[in-house]
């Protein structure tokens, strides 16, 4: 990757709501300033919105209300060709990887080069080599690079995390958004995928917003929290400062086992 | 103590439902169907024992297929098997993009979706014999129009069953392609048709294996092969080398479906 790298974007929130078509309210008047290169991790219970949350900042969940601007773009008025431009900008990361499964590591990683190929190269799948070293070099940061021509399905939970984060990479984004990327992943497996997820904020510069259900990985990887609660946002700090009663707030009940990823060894 | 436990459990078990009446209710429509049917079409087994006389004479015939008649018939097989290749090469091509453009999951627009759906009903409710009489009133005689004729009968077979093959696929690339900026195309192309070409190879064979037996069949008409043939010794009595001829479409078609079996075997795993 030439390291005179985009440096993330900002992404500003603006009493955004949405409202989905069966009545239920997704995102209640949300108002956030995420400074360019920040890690935030979004905290919540299921149907707290936070998967809502990210995916309106690459407009696969469309606002109803309000005004979501990422770097310089104004969300709410893009439409085709200009919401691919963003969209382009915008790397995400998948809870179930949702990698192409019969077709090769690198083919994979190449999606992420999409934006910027035409039609008729994608349909004859001519990659141009400028992408395909792009690829490889997204390969490598995550370390896989010996699977590039391995098929997807052949990989572990693990490996096909760190496949769909190459592939975001190979975008070469300003913001990369993760959907709950350690929900289908085992203790060890998320501790490397969230540091990848933070080598990559901290050397790139990218703006990093993930989601987590683990109250410790957030704490850990996050520095900053941001915690949701039917829609709308109830904590909003560093992830120090999120004691006992902070979660109290976001999940309604104290804290119990299951919300940790690292149980501790010694029953209280 | 686990006596009364055990009590308990089976009162919360629920009884068994009582469909038996239902099921004799739902035979005994289906055969009530089924012989108001043979009455409105006149179904007569009498006229089955009348002509005892001449079914057996042509079944005699037919049981001694006249070997020496083989070289004759080798230009009309090769026919019905360029025929079947060609139809099938041709259909597969145009078969990939219309199915793209068929499913839900790979066409976002429900307006173009409804349109191909509603031509491409349209083309399967059309029986392949119609389309090779209406071929060859248009273009004549012989294999082009057969080929044509199985094109179209193909076209609505493998539009069908890889379009719903698309449906039932798992889109997590395509979505995580879209989410990246690609367009529906790019998306479709790089992440769904890797998913499905499997089933895409698979149903291609079984069409080659159905175009064999269609393509005897809608010589009948006019349209070449094997079919045409067929119809020529028919309207001559000549039993014997019609069951020559029978004999070949069997073993072509056994030799073909195990092929076929082997190769989606193959593809399954």
């Amino acid at each position: 990757m030439s390291e005179e790298h985009n440096a993330g974007a900002g992404i500003r929130f603006e009493n955004v709501a949405v409202t989905y078509p069966n009545g239920f309210s997704g995102l209640r008047d949300v108002n956030l300033s995420i400074e360019p290169g920040e890690m935030v991790a979004i905290v919540g219970l299921s149907g707290a919105g936070k998967s809502t949350l990210v995916r309106t900042i690459n407009g696969l969940v469309p606002i109803t209300s309000g005004e979501i601007t990422v770097g310089d773009h104004a969300l709410s008025r893009l439409r085709g060709r200009e919401l691919r431009r963003l969209r382009s900008e915008v790397g995400m990361v998948f809870q179930s990887f949702n990698l192409a499964k019969r077709t090769t590591v690198i083919n994979n990683v190449l999606m992420g080069r999409l934006h910027h190929t035409s039609t008729l190269r994608t349909l004859l799948a001519a990659w141009k080599k400028d992408d395909v070293e792009l690829a490889m070099q997204a390969l490598e940061r995550v370390e896989i690079v010996s699977k590039a021509y391995s098929n997807a399905a052949e990989l572990s939970g693990g490996q096909q995390q760190r496949v769909a984060i190459a592939r975001t990479l190979a975008q070469k984004p300003k913001v990369i958004l993760a959907d709950e990327p350690t929900a289908s992943l085992d203790p060890p497996t998320s501790h490397v995928v969230m540091r990848d997820l933070q080598r990559i904020n901290a050397e790139l510069g990218i703006t990093v917003i993930v989601n987590l259900h683990f109250l410790d990985l957030a704490r850990r990887y996050g520095q900053r929290l941001i915690g949701l609660r039917a829609g709308e946002v109830v904590f909003d700090g560093a992830g120090a400062d999120a004691n006992e009663q902070v979660f109290e707030t976001i999940y309604g009940r104290s804290l119990t086992a299951e919300d940790v990823l690292d149980a501790p060894v010694v029953a209280p | 103590m686990t006596d009364a436990a055990v009590l308990a459990d089976r009162s919360a078990r629920p009884t068994k439902p009582k469909t038996g009446w239902r099921t004799l209710g739902i035979v005994l429509v289906l055969a009530a169907i089924t012989v108001w049917a043979a009455i409105a079409i006149g179904v007569d087994f009498g006229a089955l024992v009348r002509n005892a006389q001449n079914a057996s004479n042509t079944l005699i015939q037919l049981v001694q297929p006249d070997y020496s008649f083989f070289p004759q018939t080798l230009p009309a097989l090769m026919q019905t098997v360029q025929m079947a290749v060609i139809g099938t090469a041709v259909s597969i091509v145009i078969a990939l993009p219309v199915s793209f453009w068929a499913s839900r999951a790979t066409n976002p627009n429900s307006v173009f979706l409804g349109i191909v759906r509603l031509i491409m009903n349209v083309v399967r409710s059309v029986p392949d014999l119609l389309y090779a009489s209406l071929f060859v009133t248009v273009v004549g005689t012989g294999a082009l129009s057969g080929v044509m004729a199985l094109v179209l009968f193909n076209l609505g077979i493998m539009v069908k069953l890889i379009s719903e093959a698309l449906d039932g696929l798992d889109r997590g690339g395509q979505e995580a392609a879209l989410a990246a900026g690609a367009t529906w195309t790019k998306a479709n192309r790089a992440a769904m048709l890797p998913e499905v070409a499997p089933s895409y190879i698979s149903q291609a064979i079984y069409v080659l294996e159905l175009n064999i037996r269609a393509s005897t069949v809608i010589g009948l008409v006019g349209a070449g092969g094997l079919g045409m043939l067929i119809d020529k010794v028919r309207t001559f009595y000549q039993y014997h080398y019609l069951s020559m001829i029978i004999l070949e479409i069997l073993v072509l078609v056994v030799l073909l479906e195990l092929l076929s079996s082997y190769a989606r075997k193959r593809l399954a795993r």
